[in-house]
């Protein structure tokens, strides 16, 4: 396969472009979703192709196929600096690319289990088990108990010379219980919502998540937020937890700082960022305890990897320090324009997206108290935890996100739990009311499996390292 | 394309190859491009070629499914026997209904080879004229443009035979001025349909129109809701409420309800995959012709969309929603229709007193409480202040959070006129939506632009 890909490389350069690299990508997954004792789903895909993306006359153009053979690479091969030499005919400026050293490298993520190797039957049987003490309550009427398994290996070759081989492995597991009773419908869910938590690790993380023995407790805060009270409307201190505080940085940090949508070309559907380049070094983001990396250099999280889709190495760096905003999530392309280098953030969900600027491990730096000083910190609030709902405006100012569950916290202590909970405020306002981060040892890597971006839409596979953090002044309860 | 008589006979004979009591393979082809620009140039272009294989096998009441990108005949095979090792592991469903059986399809005209040969270049010059057009007014403009061509095929040892060839053309184009911007977007399986002048006349408009936009308070307003503001809100009431998953399960505003007065009574909600007024498709991924399923019949909710498994459930015969075969609990409405009404969008404009104008929604979500179909979501790229009977001028952004059960009950009008709307089921289906007045509409909040 090597030297298909050198010679379809040599092909490239001989035909004059400026620049060219291939990816060749396989990758496997494997989804088993379980729902009220029974296997709702059991599936295996295996996806393989290639695409070939190359800068011709300072245009870009992109093709891809899942036909791998050096004919139909030569062709494909054509087809994107025909595609190219049409984005030439709208060129204003040429593209111009930062400075990457061609790295040639071979890299596996670290497991200690490979869940494919794990029998069927062992993973369907945990599922059930979790499923069957969900349901424990009549009032439980639905349970959902799902493990996803990815396994990706890519191949990349530039005409600057990068030759790089990686395989990566995913891991993620999860659970959710709905309660029914009059009409009132609530859910819990854990590690998190939306398919609980992932890893670029083994089975082994399946195995720590202990899904049976916080099944019971998931299954008791559905059914008590039955008869729990609507949170009020009103002007709070509250606590989010690292579960939903990982969304927060998502959606309020982590998206607007990709330069890409900063200098306009995400308009088209996810929407620009007020993170201008005017702002860069000179707006006061949030307060002084806020600190947020991108880091894809961390290993085990799902923005975890060696070397990004452009052959650029994963790095660690500073998005705000100290409350300050001072830098960007950035591609080749996009780096130059502020004459730097790339700080390795351009992934392609598969060989036949082309890559684009996404979030690695975005990461809310831990601070000093734990949890339990936090809230004994804390006179009036409330602790609100587990993503349900998440809406933001296309500048990714206005936010409004809607939490399973929040508990009062009155002098120091928790007390009654509300349902429904919401809260909502402007970006830096609301990272600017943080007062406190807690330490490491409430911080954890929450791999998120779902971001949308790009047309056609690309779903990234991403991390948040968070804490729980405490806010003032957020208007909560503004569900109507 | 592979053709529909090489993917008959290659699957066919894989099939016959298969060592369980049933089984079904669907094939997804594509050869799809897509043009995509911003600050009035393109930055990305690309084309794709892929076609993907599902096998689904029955063993005992026991479902394996698994599913591969290569049409290589010892791939095929490999994933066949994949799936059947996943079934033979699989626990036990008594439930579990039989493959479809046999069935006939209307004929539709779907794929349309002046779309399916459009160039790169072809592509360029319609954006090109676009970014001419915006020019004249100092705007800029950023959007995309895809053309494409596939085919889906379903064959099943019960004897089912589907195919069906396609082609698909969008186009959105946002104008933007520093502080204001306008949308308009188009969808046809020919490309040639789509008015691209009046598509950027429209984004054009709207920018020019909103420029120098002013701050309203959040708060209950009249709204007059485009058609793409509609379309948003149905593609995320589809994903909580039309389906039998999320009638079984309790989370839909119709559980229980069945029958039962939901909406208003000018509220009308159907999906029909064979109607030409949308983007049609003729059969879902087990194979089953589509059924015209009333949703909400003049605000009575009259049912769901089923698949085989959930029909099953519900002693009722499937619709033909179903999704692919990883989906097995998940029926969709893809080919949605809202009724219009008799109003004209000039018309409901005149009769607002003082209300709001809107283009489209961005990024809502409805999963606040989908019992009552609680959402909240953002304007976006056009939205303006109505005063006796006219659009006055843009206003910033504004947060809606309201349910929208309680929303189409207050539907005052709806227009005649209805919009074919994109979706991210784009060339198998769309939503066909009017304009509607809807009274005390509720915001929640506001933003900076």
């Amino acid at each position: 396969m090597k030297e298909k890909i050198k010679s379809t490389v040599s092909h490239l350069k001989r035909s004059g472009v400026d620049y060219a690299d291939l990816r060749l990508v396989r990758k496997t997954t494997e989804s088993i979703a379980v729902k009220n004792n029974n296997v709702e789903s059991l599936s295996r895909d295996e996806n393989y192709g290639f695409g070939i993306r190359v800068l011709y006359s300072g245009a870009w153009g992109f093709a891809s196929s899942s036909i791998v053979t050096p004919a139909e690479m030569k062709r494909v091969a054509d087809e994107a600096i025909e595609i190219a030499k049409a984005s030439a005919t709208t060129l204003k400026k040429p593209v111009l690319l930062a400075e990457c050293d061609p790295y040639v490298d071979t890299y596996t993520s670290e497991y200690e289990i490979d869940p494919f190797s794990v029998p069927l039957e062992e993973k369907i049987e945990l599922l059930l088990k979790v499923n069957s003490i969900l349901l424990k309550d009549k009032r439980a009427k639905v349970a959902k108990s799902s493990m996803d398994f990815y396994n990706t290996q890519k191949f990349f070759a530039s005409t600057e010379g990068a030759l790089l081989e990686q395989e990566i492995l995913e891991s993620g597991a999860g659970m959710e219980v709905t309660a029914i009773e009059n009409g009132e419908v609530q859910k819990r869910s854990y590690p998190s919502s939306h398919g609980g938590d992932f890893a670029t690790r083994g089975y082994e993380f399946v195995k720590a998540m202990d899904l049976v023995r916080s099944a019971e407790r998931v299954r008791e805060e559905a059914v008590a937020l039955l008869k729990a009270r609507t949170l009020p409307s009103a002007e709070a201190t509250i606590i989010i937890t690292g579960a939903q505080m990982a969304l927060q940085v998502h959606e309020s940090c982590g998206h607007p700082t990709e330069l890409d949508r900063v200098l306009g070309t995400e308009i088209s559907l996810a929407g620009g960022s007020f993170l201008t380049l005017d702002k860069l070094d000179n707006l006061q983001y949030g307060s002084k305890v806020v600190d947020i990396t991108a880091d894809a250099s961390l290993e085990g999280g799902l923005g975890s990897f060696a070397y990004d889709d452009e052959g650029v190495k994963a790095q660690r760096s500073y998005l705000v320090k100290e409350g300050r905003f001072v830098g960007y999530l950035t591609s080749r392309e996009t780096a130059a324009v502020l004459n730097q280098r790339s700080n390795g953030t351009m992934r392609a969900d598969g060989w036949n997206r082309l890559p684009l600027i996404r979030m690695t491990n975005i990461n809310l730096e831990p601070g000093e108290p734990s949890l339990e000083e936090l809230i004994a910190d804390t006179k009036s609030g409330y602790l609100l935890d587990t993503n349900k709902s998440w809406s933001i405006d296309d500048q990714r100012l206005n936010f409004q996100f809607g939490v399973e569950i929040a508990w009062e916290i009155k002098n120091g202590k928790l007390r009654e739990i509300f349902k429904n909970p919401v809260y909502t405020g402007m970006t830096p306002e609301f990272w600017n009311s943080c007062d406190a981060v807690c330490n490491r040892r409430d911080w954890h890597l929450w791999g998120i499996p779902n971001c949308g971006k790009g047309e056609p839409q690309q779903v990234m596979h991403v991390a948040h390292g968070t804490s729980p953090a405490r806010f003032h002044n957020v208007k909560i309860g503004v569900s109507r | 394309m592979i053709g529909k008589d090489r993917i008959f006979s290659t699957l066919e004979a894989i099939l016959k190859k298969s060592p369980a009591e049933q089984t079904e393979a669907v094939l997804i082809g594509t050869t799809s491009a897509l043009t995509r620009y911003a600050n009035s140039t393109i930055h990305q272009n690309v084309a794709e070629t892929n076609s993907k294989v599902y096998f689904r096998t029955l063993v005992e009441n026991r479902v394996g499914v698994a599913s591969t990108n290569s049409f290589v005949p010892g791939d095929l095979k490999r994933t066949l026997l994949n799936s059947y090792y996943i079934a033979e592991n699989q626990r036990e469903n008594p439930d579990l209904p039989e493959l479809p059986s046999k069935a006939s399809y209307p004929k539709l005209q779907t794929y349309l080879k002046s779309t399916a040969s459009f160039t790169p270049r072809q592509r360029a010059d319609k954006v090109r004229r676009i970014f001419k057009k915006a020019a004249k007014y100092d705007l800029d403009v950023a959007g995309s443009f895809s053309t494409s061509q596939s085919e889906i095929a379903v064959v099943n040892s019960r004897g089912v035979r589907a195919y069906q060839s396609l082609t698909g053309a969008s186009i959105n184009v946002i104008a933007l001025s520093p502080d204001s911007s306008g949308y308009a977007e188009g969808l046809s399986r020919r490309v040639r349909d789509l008015d691209f002048e009046a598509i950027a006349d429209t984004a054009i408009k709207k920018c020019l129109d909103s420029k120098s936009p002013q701050e309203i308070k959040p708060g209950r307003y009249d709204v007059i809701l485009e058609p793409c503001a509609v379309g948003s809100i149905m593609e995320w009431l589809n994903y909580i409420a039309f389906g039998a998953r999320q009638l079984h399960e309790g989370t839909s505003f119709v559980s229980g309800k069945i029958g039962k007065k939901v909406l208003g009574e000018n509220i009308t909600i159907y999906d029909d995959g064979n109607d030409g007024g949308g983007i049609a498709f003729p059969f879902d991924f087990e194979g089953v012709p589509k059924k015209r399923v009333y949703l909400i019949q003049k605000g009575i909710a009259k049912g769901v969309v089923h698949n085989s498994l959930t029909a099953i459930h519900d002693e009722v015969e499937s619709t033909g929603h179903a999704l692919t075969p990883e989906y097995p609990e998940d029926p969709m409405a893809l080919n949605l229709f809202v009724k219009g009404g008799n109003s004209s969008l000039r018309g409901m404009i005149s009769s607002v007193e003082r209300g709001l104008l809107i283009t489209r929604f961005h990024y809502i979500n409805g999963y606040l409480d989908t019992t009552k179909a609680l959402m909240t979501g953002m304007t976006r790229d056009g939205t303006f202040l109505i005063k006796e009977g006219k659009v006055k001028h843009g206003v910033k952004n504004l947060r809606f959070t309201d349910s929208i059960v309680r929303a189409f009950s207050n539907v005052v009008t709806l227009s005649r006129e209805r919009q074919v709307i994109n979706s991210w089921w784009q060339d198998i289906g769309s939503l066909v939506c009017p304009a509607m007045l809807v009274k005390n509409f509720n915001f929640s909040g506001k933003t900076e632009f």
